[in-house]
C-alpha cells in the first residue's frame, strides 16, 4: 500500500492496475493498466470519449475511481490526494485562468494555493514569465491575451510549485500552427528539465513529436502500448499508399485491393495500403485496374496505427 | 500479528485519511480568502456602493421620509423610539442579509461554470471543502467591512446607544450574513446558468427583507407568517440587531443566535457537500 516503497519501482511515479470509472450505466475508462516512468513524457492518444481526460482526473485526484488500483509517488490518490496534487500541475482543456487579476497575479495566487512563501512566489512567477515568453505582458489582463498566450499562462501558472509531473490535457486543441509549434518547444524544454509530462491528444502528430511512450485509447479500454517508433513497426507497414476514389470505394473488390499490399482499410472515399514498398504497390493497384482520382505514398503514421487496430481514423 | 489484526486498523487508517481528504483543512482556506482579496481589490470601487452606500441612502429615504409619514403613530409600534432609529438597526441586519447573498451568488456561480477557476483550485492541495470555506469566509468578513461602516455611522449619528450596542450589531450583521451566504452558496454551486438567481431573489430574499420586522413588528403579521418568518435567518438577525441599538433587553438570546448559526453551519455543510459532487465526478 501507499505506506511502503519498497515494493514498488522508485522509478514509476504513476502506476495504475484495471484502473476503472464507470458513470451511471456507462464505462469512462474499462480496467486498463499503464505505468509513467520518472523523467519521460507519456501520452494518452485517443479520439474524444475515449476516456483520457478521465483517466487524466483521476490521476489528479479530483475524480475518484470506481474500482482497480491508482498509485502516485506511490500513494492512493483518495487518501492522499492533497499531497499529491501539490506535486502534479495540471493544465486543464478549457481555460481556468482569472479574468479578473493580471497575468502575474494569476501566478503568485497559484503559489499561495501551494503553500508557498510569497518571496519564493514571487521570484518563481518571474521566472516563468520569462520562460513562457510572458514577460512584457506581466501587468496585463488576461481576458485580451490571444489564445496561445493563455495556454502558455495555463502551464506556466501549473508549474509554480515546481511540480513532479506537469499533466495536460489536450493542450494544443484549438491553437494555430504557430502557437502549437512554440508549446511543443516549450514542453520539450520542460522535459530536458527533467519534469515528467503526461499528456492527451487526439493528434498523432503531436503524440509522435512529443511523447517517449505512450498508449492508445479507444472506447474506455488501452488498445496499444508503446513508443512512436515501436507503435508503428508493430501495427503497421513502413510504407502507406493511399489511394483516393471521390466515387465511393464499395465497389472495389476485396481480392485485388488484397493483392496490392500487406494490409488495406476501406473507408468512404480512400483506400489504404500498408505496404514495404508504396510506389510498387501503386504500380500493382494499376496493373489490377484501379483507377484512382489521386494517390500518394507516405511513411506509415501513429493515424495508421489507430486505424489499424480500431478500423476508425482518430478524428471520426 | 495476524492477518485479520493487521487487515482491521489499516482499514480505519484508510477511512480516516479518505475522511481527512474531504474535511476541511484548518487553515488551507485562507489562501481562498487572499485570493478573494486580491480580485476585491481590483473592484472595490463598484460594492463600496452596494455594501456602503445603498444602504444608508435607503436608510435616509425611508426613516426619514416614512418616518414624517407615520409620524406620532411611529411610537405605538417603535415603542417610543424614532421610526429612523427603529429601522436602521434592522436595515443594517437586512443589508448584511442582502450583501451576502448577491456575494455568494454570481461571484460563485461565476468561477464554477464560467471562468471555472474552481476547477484550477481543487486541483492543487486544495480541496472543494477548503475552496467552500474560504468562499463563505470571504463574505462574512465583506460584509463585516459593510456592517462596521454602518455601525460607525449609527453611533456618529447617536442612533446606536452605545460602543458595546454597536460592536454587538456589528457581531450580528456577521452572523446574517453566515446564515445566509452559506446556503445561498450551497445553491449557486448547483446552478449552470443565473436564471435560478432571479427566481430566488424576486421569491425570497426581497419579501424577507418586509416580513422579518425590518419595517414594522413581526408581531402584526398573520400568525402563519410570524412562524414562516421565526422560520428564516433574517427575523432573528433584526430581533437582536435592534435590542442592541435600542439598549432595549435582548430576549430569546441564544434562540436567536442559535437559529443564525444553525442556518450558516447547515448552509456551510450543504455548499461543501454539494460543490465536492460537482467538482469531483
Amino acid at each position: 500500500m501507499g505506506m511502503t516503497n519498497s515494493a514498488s519501482e522508485p522509478t514509476a511515479l504513476i502506476r495504475a492496475q484495471g484502473l476503472t470509472k464507470v458513470f451511471g450505466a456507462r464505462s469512462a475508462v474499462d480496467g486498463i493498466d499503464f505505468e509513467v516512468r520518472d523523467g519521460e513524457f507519456f501520452g494518452f492518444l485517443g479520439p474524444n470519449g475515449a476516456g483520457k481526460t478521465t483517466t487524466m482526473r483521476m490521476i489528479a485526484g479530483v475524480s475518484p475511481r470506481t474500482s482497480g488500483t491508482l498509485e502516485i509517488f506511490g500513494q492512493d490518490p483518495d487518501l492522499h490526494g492533497s499531497e499529491i496534487r501539490g506535486q502534479i500541475g495540471v493544465v486543464h482543456q478549457q481555460e481556468t485562468l482569472d479574468m479578473e487579476l493580471t497575468v502575474r497575479e494569476n501566478l503568485l495566487i497559484f503559489g499561495r494555493f501551494f503553500g508557498m512563501e510569497r518571496a519564493a512566489i514571487a521570484t518563481r512567477a518571474d521566472e516563468l514569465l520569462e520562460l513562457f515568453q510572458l514577460s512584457d505582458r506581466a501587468k496585463d489582463q488576461v481576458e485580451p491575451l490571444s489564445g496561445g498566450m493563455k495556454r502558455r499562462l495555463s502551464i506556466a501558472r501549473s508549474l509554480i510549485a515546481s511540480p513532479r509531473i506537469l499533466m495536460l490535457d489536450e493542450p494544443t486543441t484549438g491553437l494555430d500552427p504557430q502557437a502549437r509549434h512554440l508549446l511543443w518547444d516549450a514542453l520539450q524544454r520542460l522535459k530536458r528539465g527533467g519534469t515528467t509530462i503526461v499528456l492527451t491528444t487526439h493528434y498523432m502528430d503531436e503524440a509522435e513529436q512529443l511523447c517517449d511512450r505512450l498508449v492508445v485509447m479507444d472506447q474506455a479500454k488501452i488498445v496499444a502500448e508503446g513508443s512512436p517508433r515501436q507503435l508503428i513497426v508493430e501495427h503497421a507497414s513502413r510504407e502507406v499508399l493511399e489511394l483516393r476514389f471521390p466515387n465511393g470505394t464499395e465497389s472495389i473488390d476485396v481480392k485485388v485491393l488484397e493483392g496490392i499490399g500487406d494490409r488495406y482499410e476501406r473507408l468512404a472515399e480512400r483506400v489504404i495500403i500498408g505496404c514495404e514498398n508504396g510506389e510498387a504497390a501503386h504500380a500493382r493497384a494499376l496493373e489490377h485496374g484501379l483507377d484512382p482520382e489521386s494517390w500518394l505514398v507516405r511513411r506509415s503514421s501513429l493515424e495508421d496505427v489507430f486505424l489499424r487496430l480500431t478500423g476508425r481514423t482518430l478524428d471520426e | 500479528m495476524t492477518a485479520a489484526s493487521s487487515v482491521a486498523p489499516n482499514r480505519t487508517r484508510s477511512r480516516l485519511a479518505a475522511i481527512r481528504e474531504a474535511a476541511p483543512h484548518p487553515t488551507r482556506w485562507r489562501h481562498v480568502v487572499a485570493y478573494m482579496i486580491s480580485v476585491y481589490r481590483r473592484e472595490w470601487q463598484g460594492s463600496v456602493f452596494s455594501g456602503f452606500i445603498e444602504p444608508l441612502v435607503v436608510l435616509a429615504g425611508l426613516g426619514i421620509g416614512l418616518g414624517v409619514l407615520v409620524g406620532d403613530k411611529a411610537a405605538e409600534i417603535t415603542g417610543g423610539v424614532s421610526y429612523v432609529a427603529y429601522i436602521a438597526p434592522a436595515l443594517m441586519a437586512s443589508s448584511a442579509m442582502n450583501l451576502a447573498t448577491s456575494e455568494a451568488a454570481w461571484p460563485i456561480l461565476a468561477r464554477v461554470a464560467w471562468v471555472r477557476i474552481y476547477h484550477a483550485m481543487v486541483a492543487t492541495p486544495l480541496n472543494a471543502a477548503d475552496v467552500m470555506v474560504g468562499a463563505i469566509a470571504f463574505i462574512v468578513g465583506k460584509v463585516a467591512f459593510a456592517a462596521a461602516f454602518f455601525a460607525g455611522v449609527l453611533l456618529v449619528t447617536g442612533i446606536a446607544t452605545s460602543p458595546t450596542g454597536a460592536l454587538g450589531m456589528l457581531g450580528i450583521s456577521v452572523l446574517t450574513a453566515f446564515a445566509f451566504g452559506a446556503p445561498m452558496a450551497a445553491f449557486s454551486v448547483t446552478q449552470k446558468s443565473d436564471q435560478g438567481f432571479a427566481f430566488l431573489f424576486r421569491l425570497i430574499i426581497t419579501p424577507l427583507g418586509f416580513f422579518s420586522g425590518t419595517y414594522f413588528p413581526i408581531e402584526n403579521l398573520p400568525f402563519a407568517a410570524q412562524v414562516l418568518s421565526w422560520c428564516t435567518p433574517l427575523a432573528h438577525g433584526v430581533a437582536l440587531s435592534r435590542s442592541l441599538a435600542l439598549g432595549t433587553p435582548v430576549t430569546y438570546v441564544w434562540f436567536h443566535v442559535g437559529a443564525l448559526l444553525l442556518w450558516g453551519i447547515a448552509g456551510s455543510i450543504a455548499a461543501i457537500y454539494l460543490f465536492r459532487k460537482r467538482m469531483l465526478k
